[in-house]
């Protein structure tokens, strides 16, 4: 028997997000962790665009892209700003 | 601490109650809080202190093991809508999801997580159904 077949629903999912670093995102790792997940939702949009004709998740998957490029947008501008090395 | 708060909770009980002081990881070691609610998230529950501090249930002395994780279709298309746009307001608020513990850092968390979950399972099963 395989590790996987061994695993409940819940330790996957535990597995899955701690592998993806999304159980508990570091304070320094938010711009990261939202180009990946924004990396999936892409990837999905992309499949659902060539193959579904399912116009509802196709709409869900864009809705949901656009957060997080308005959320990746908001973050960037709020970012404390490096010091500029001429004021050193 | 106040006089009227509940003792740390026995094994039995979970979720602990309103009112308990409850025990949980830190970043900078274990720390208690008074706890004020428990709501479910979009994956998992948080634990809301009177603080205002948003602690995560797997951060939490005694959580159950296996930890309980909703299922994505448990979340309503109304309540992830409602989510993402608490998130832009907070985000356009100017607040910064980099104080931990705190709600917009919380928030933000579960969503990356239930968005990831929702969109590599979806992934996944179109890629089981091709096989």
């Amino acid at each position: 028997m395989s590790q996987s077949d061994e695993e409940t629903e819940d330790q996957h999912i535990w597995r899955v997000l701690s592998e993806a670093g999304l159980v508990e995102i570091r304070l320094e790792e938010f711009a990261e962790r939202i180009k990946d997940v924004k990396h999936i939702v892409t990837v999905r949009l992309r499949e659902l665009l060539n193959f579904n004709t399912d116009l509802q998740e196709r709409e869900s998957a864009a809705y949901s892209l656009g957060t997080l490029k308005g959320l990746e947008l908001k973050l960037l501008a709020n970012a404390p700003k490096p010091p500029d090395p001429s004021d050193l | 601490m106040q006089s009227t708060a509940k003792q740390l909770r026995s094994e039995a009980n979970w979720p602990p109650e309103e009112g308990e002081v409850i025990s949980f990881k830190s970043s900078t070691g274990s720390e208690i809080g008074i706890l004020n609610e428990v709501h479910w998230g979009l994956v998992w529950r948080d634990f809301i202190l009177e603080d205002g501090r948003v602690i995560p249930e797997h951060r939490i002395s005694g959580c159950p093991q296996p930890k309980v994780w909703r299922k994505m279709n448990e979340v309503t298309d109304r309540e992830r809508e409602e989510c993402e746009e608490r998130l832009l307001s907070m985000a356009a608020a100017g607040m910064d999801p980099h104080k931990r513990d705190q709600p917009f850092w919380a928030e933000l968390n579960q969503y990356l997580a239930y968005t990831y979950l929702r969109f590599k399972q979806a992934g996944r099963k179109v890629q089981d159904t091709e096989r």
